[in-house]
């Protein structure tokens, strides 16, 4: 541990345990932020969306009083009970909000009218007064004739218009064409729950009542006119809730209504209606439970947004650690490596510089002595030139600078010749081999030759002394030719077993104390892919290794 | 040598290209079609020394008069920007005219003056009254015989116009339900007629000292138009008569008994609309009947004649005498066909001559108007219906695009002539069908009445039927097919698209009729006697309501998907303007194309060149984009 710090090795724990906690705190914090800015929202939602419930609920009145209303002026006057009636029934069954009309079918004309309005020579007064409405009992539709009158009260809907009337047609300027939007202003009564309005006539016949307040026309002139009066139920206009997730209750209450027990556990919004229903007003209610989910609802997706984010910035934190590590082993076996390779060249280069001394030391040198020492020589010369050779093979395979020579061998012959010389230098050493279904196949014979040498030499080497058995198959299997080695030695750990083919990577035990760089296993899987083959291998700890390697068939 | 041969016969060949290029229809510019001359109401003075007429220059429109002989003329009068609506000479030296004051009330000033263009008095100054002439001639050198209703805008008095200091002394007044007032040929007042509205009565007198009294009454849906009163007989009058038959004809009457004593001219087949009376020969000299076209059916031998003449001066063309001077020598004609507005001629009966006066619309080439073909076909309740048929020139009458043009109303019909409006449309490559559908004038009294309050039934039906005759014909293209009207006829184009069930692809309004009881209130208040007589057509407002209301575009407006044009004049009294913005919006409402314009449509047709421009234009724009891209 010490020698490591001094290396440079950095432990990185406790940093990952500051960044994971942090990341936490932050992951919890924006939670919290979110679930905040989600409440607040909602909140804020509850008082402005009582906007598009007003708008949306009162659209059918709208509706009826741009579209139908002005639908009385097309009679021009003409309008009579039967028409008023079927014209009501319409409306009726189309705006559930109308209750009751109460249809004027009146007159303007020169000569005063007992009941109605006098102004100058200008009379306006009404012929008979009908009531319809659902509730309204067949024999009280008729409410005034000229013959019974006494169902005419002065403070009466018709003499609120008929004064606004009256008063616009004196002002009426005739030079010029009024608006339409003027028009129906003068000729219309908004009024608490109720409409007045009265058919618009032609322009022509303004100015001929505006000649009428001043002098009589002659002959008499009489005009016809309708005027109907709405009867407004706002208990009857029929609620849209847009947001039915939030407004757990809509009410339609007088403008007053303000309840005691409105605790802190429901929220509260109202809005006034517009025009005729503006003493009611659109009451909201919601309990906070209600509201909670709505705000539960809003919260989830932000909260999963929040999730996956911090999912990928741990992801990344833990792709970057194990690179981080991987590159760490990378190095250690590199450092290895070099370790090994020091060695291998000493123990030559020791000896050699041995032999170099005794032979300079010595006064003289008997044959023997001279032939032992050239030996000596030659070998651990041999041995240097040897690791030199695999070191620039390796290079070269692994770069792909040397060319696949393809040469016809007889596979019996070839094994035959690679086992001659393994049992030369390892007497000990006992082989079995077959041959079946091929006899030969094109490869190149160099390449072949050392992925055998590897196997064998590394056979040789894992076996405990008494078990140095190996037996070699060669099988053309499916137009592939499989070779198996089959060897009874110490066996690789399963967990080793993925990393016996790296570069440098060497299992620590007795067997390899001397001669060895982890280059071997490495070097023959370069070799194979570069014959466009497979190399794989099972293994039994103490039982045994089989490495089977695949090559393509060609004859 | 060769080369050159080769440039030469492609030189030639550019030639036939673009020689066959001209035998496509020029598309001519809007205005060429409407287009009045500047020379209009030609009048020649009772001596036959003079000729006058109306003349443009610039805004300015002035009274001409001119020697026959020597061709010479002068201006007589000086207006700026006023119109002269009407005019007529009352004597050899001296003419009155009408000074327009307010063109949408019809109302004007009325002012005499010499063929010298000297002399020039103002006769009446009514702001609210209208005043019409009963006897062209002046009597006693000093008196005009009017009619007006300046004591009672609803009813009309007689009076007799003193032309030299403009004082009107009353002959006669109205007890409150005469309507018109006829005089002799004396100018004595002998005849008028009342009117409860529906029925009307003839009035009678053998001499202005007695009093008037009935001879005979009708129903307002019979004709009987009195032409003139015999010189030979005080008693009996010449008249265009349906009573007691369908097709009027020509009779005369017995005014003393009010019965009729023979049958001049006419059977069950044709129906007489008009008849000319020669004061200088004392006689009838012929009259005229409506066909596909009108025709003349000559009573004098010597009229027979003189028209005889006419027509070998003037061949291939139809003829129309418009005014003629009290010796019955010089004529002053009017020429036309379909392709051809025509000219204005004089025409010397005597010296059998003619000269041109002027064209009356000299931007029309004839042989770029296209033939207007009388059609007919039989509806579904198999009933005869009369219509024409202009298709473009240079086209295989085979799918074309059509446009309906339903004529106004409500009683009227649609004339064999020159028709801007149709061949403008023929024009531009639409087939132009009109039809006399139920109703229309011309066809007997049967054939009027069956349209009354079938505006949205068989009036729609007798069209359709129509549409469909083309369609089985293969003229038509059924996916192309618009309509177009006026007044009514918008409103039968209103209709025909919200209950056609598709069988027009657009429609087109000029200030169409949307609400038929806007257009009752609109009938003026001295017109109110006739009131009565417009329920019968039109609808009764209390007892017609539903029918009234379902015929009428406004109430309609949720049944209307296909796109319309709207045109209207906000400044015409006469309708509610606020209910033809309230059509439109309810239309926008339901995502319906609409476009909608507004003219500043002055009721005078020269005058108004921008504003027809304008929609015009319009017009040609929607139908190309409904019509043409499909």
């Amino acid at each position: 541990m010490p020698s490591e710090k001094k290396s440079g090795y950095r432990k990185n724990f406790s940093l990952i345990l500051t960044f994971i906690s942090l990341m936490l705190v932050l992951f919890v914090l924006s939670l919290l932020l979110a679930y905040r800015f989600s409440t607040k929202f909602i909140e804020n939602e509850f008082v402005s969306e009582k906007v598009n419930v007003l708008e949306q609920s009162i659209e059918p009145y709208n509706d009826f009083f741009q579209k139908k209303l002005p639908e009385v002026s097309y009679y021009n006057g003409y309008l009579d009970s039967a028409t008023a009636s079927r014209f009501v029934d319409t409306v009726l069954l189309e705006y559930p909000f109308v209750s009751k009309v109460i249809f004027y079918d009146s007159e303007v004309r020169n000569t005063p009218v007992s009941d109605g309005l006098n102004t100058g020579k200008f009379s306006f007064g009404p012929k008979s007064i009908y009531q319809f409405g659902s509730f309204v009992p067949q024999d009280s539709v008729e409410l005034f004739t000229i013959a019974n009158t006494h169902n005419f009260v002065v403070g009466d809907d018709f003499n609120a218009l008929a004064i606004k009337l009256a008063s616009y047609i004196a002002s009426l300027d005739t030079s010029s064409t009024p608006a339409q939007d003027e028009l129906f202003s003068n000729f219309s009564n908004v009024r608490s729950n109720k409409i007045t309005y009265l058919n618009i006539p032609r322009i022509e016949d303004l100015k001929t009542y505006k000649r009428m307040m001043r002098k009589d026309l002659k002959p008499q002139p009489v005009y016809q006119q309708d005027m109907l009066s709405f009867h407004l139920d706002p208990y009857k206009i029929k609620i849209t809730n847009t947001r039915p997730r939030l407004y757990q209750y809509i009410k339609i209450e007088p403008l007053t209504y303000d309840p005691l027990d409105t605790s802190s556990s429901y929220f509260t919004t109202e809005i006034t209606l517009p025009g005729p229903f503006s003493d009611y007003k659109l009451y909201f209610i919601s309990s906070r439970s209600f509201v909670d989910k709505e705000i539960l609802s809003y919260f989830w997706p932000i909260a999963l947004a929040i999730l996956v984010f911090y999912s990928i910035v741990v992801l990344v934190a833990f792709l970057i650690y194990r690179n981080l590590n991987i590159n760490q082993k990378m190095f250690k076996l590199q450092y290895d490596f070099m370790n090994n390779l020091t060695h291998e060249f000493k123990t030559p280069v020791s000896v050699i510089k041995i032999a170099g001394n005794n032979i300079r030391s010595a006064t003289g040198l008997t044959d023997r002595e001279l032939k032992l020492y050239g030996k000596i020589l030659d070998e651990e010369a041999d041995k240097l030139n040897g690791l030199m050779n695999k070191l620039l093979a390796f290079t070269q395979i692994e770069n792909k600078a040397i060319q696949l020579n393809r040469d016809q061998i007889n596979m019996e012959d070839f094994i035959e010749s690679t086992v001659e010389s393994h049992t030369l230098k390892h007497p000990d050493f006992k082989f079995s081999y077959e041959v079946s279904g091929f006899n030969s196949f094109i490869t190149d014979p160099v390449l072949l030759g050392s992925l055998f040498d590897n196997l064998v030499e590394n056979a040789y080497k894992y076996s405990p002394a008494d078990r140095k058995n190996l037996h070699i198959s060669a099988r053309l299997i499916k137009g592939k030719v499989v070779f198996r080695f089959t060897d009874q030695g110490i066996g690789i750990p399963a967990s080793e077993i993925n990393n016996i083919f790296k570069k440098f990577f060497r299992i620590q035990n007795q067997y390899n104390q001397n001669g060895s760089v982890g280059l071997g296993l490495a070097f023959c899987k370069e070799l194979v892919n570069f014959m466009n083959g497979e190399i794989t291998v099972k293994s039994k700890v103490n039982k045994g290794t089989e490495f089977k390697i695949v090559l393509p068939y060609t004859d | 040598m060769t080369a050159y041969k080769k440039y030469i016969f492609l030189f030639l060949l550019s030639f036939v290209f673009a020689c066959s290029q001209k035998q496509g229809v020029r598309i001519m510019p809007i205005d060429d079609f409407f287009k009045s001359q500047d020379r209009t109401a030609y009048r020649i003075s009772p001596d036959g020394k003079n000729l006058s007429y109306l003349r443009k220059e610039g805004k300015n429109q002035n009274l001409y008069v001119e020697l026959i002989e020597s061709g010479k003329g002068k201006r007589i009068t000086e207006l700026k920007e006023k119109n002269i609506i009407f005019y007529f000479w009352v004597s050899d030296t001296e003419l009155v005219y009408y000074k327009e004051t307010d063109p949408v009330h019809r109302l004007a000033d009325i002012f005499i003056i010499n063929k010298e263009g000297e002399n020039e008095r103002q006769l009446t100054n009514n702001e609210k009254s209208s005043i019409r002439v009963l006897q062209d001639q002046l009597i006693d050198d000093k008196f005009l015989l009017v009619s007006s209703n300046k004591r009672d805008s609803t009813v009309f008095d007689v009076y007799r116009l003193n032309v030299r200091n403009g004082a009107m002394d009353m002959a006669a007044k109205n007890p409150g339900n005469i309507t018109d007032w006829i005089t002799d040929s004396e100018g004595k007042l002998r005849l008028a007629t009342t009117s409860d509205g529906v029925n009307s009565t003839l009035l009678y007198r053998e001499r202005e000292s007695l009093p008037f009294r009935p001879i005979m009454t009708n129903n307002f849906k019979t004709t009987l138009r009195p032409i003139a009163f015999s010189h030979i007989k005080s008693n009996v009058i010449f008249a265009i008569s349906d009573v007691n038959r369908d097709k009027a004809a020509l009779v005369e009457i017995d005014c003393s008994t009010g019965k009729e004593i023979k049958v001049l001219y006419g059977n069950d087949t044709i129906n007489v609309t008009d008849a000319q009376y020669s004061r200088k020969k004392q006689r009838m000299s012929f009259v005229v009947y409506e066909t596909w076209k009108k025709e003349k059916h000559y009573l004098d031998d010597s009229i027979k004649l003189l028209y005889n003449n006419l027509d070998k001066l003037l061949p291939k063309t139809e003829t129309r005498i418009i005014d003629r001077d009290k010796a019955e020598n010089v004529y002053l004609v009017r020429t036309f066909t379909d392709r051809n507005p025509g000219s204005y001629y004089l025409y010397f009966a005597e010296k059998q001559e003619i000269r041109k006066l002027s064209d009356f619309n000299s931007a029309i080439k004839e042989a770029e108007m296209c033939e207007m073909k009388p059609v007919s076909y039989t509806t579904r309740d198999s009933i005869t219906i009369q219509g024409y048929l202009t298709l473009p020139l240079n086209k295989n009458p085979e799918n074309l695009p059509v446009v309906v043009l339903p004529h106004n109303g409500p009683v009227g019909r649609d004339f064999w002539g020159y028709n801007p409006e149709v061949q403008f449309l023929a024009n531009r490559g639409y087939a132009v069908f009109q039809v006399n559908y139920r109703g229309s004038s011309g066809y007997g009294k049967a054939f009027v009445a069956s349209g009354f309050k079938q505006w949205n039934c068989k009036v729609q039906q007798d069209i359709q039927d129509g549409v469909k005759w083309l369609i089985a014909k293969k003229i038509a293209d059924p996916k192309r097919i618009a309509i177009y009207g006026k007044g009514f006829g918008g409103f039968i184009a209103l209709n025909g698209i919200s209950s056609g069930k598709g069988m027009y692809v657009c429609a087109a309004s000029n200030s169409g009729v949307i609400n038929l009881f806007t257009y009752l209130k609109s009938v003026p208040p001295y017109m109110k006697p006739n009131l009565q007589m417009f329920y019968e057509v039109i609808g009764n407002p209390l007892t017609d309501v539903d029918r009234m209301r379902q015929s009428s575009p406004l109430f309609q407006a949720n049944n209307i998907n296909s796109p319309v044009l709207i045109a209207q004049n906000i400044k015409d009294p006469n309708i509610n303007s606020g209910e033809t913005i309230q059509f439109v919006k309810n239309l926008q409402k339901r995502n319906v194309k609409v476009t909608y314009l507004e003219t500043d449509g002055d009721t005078f047709y020269s005058k108004n060149d921008d504003s027809r421009q304008k929609f015009y234009l319009a017009l040609a724009e929607f139908l190309e984009v409904n019509l043409k891209k499909k």
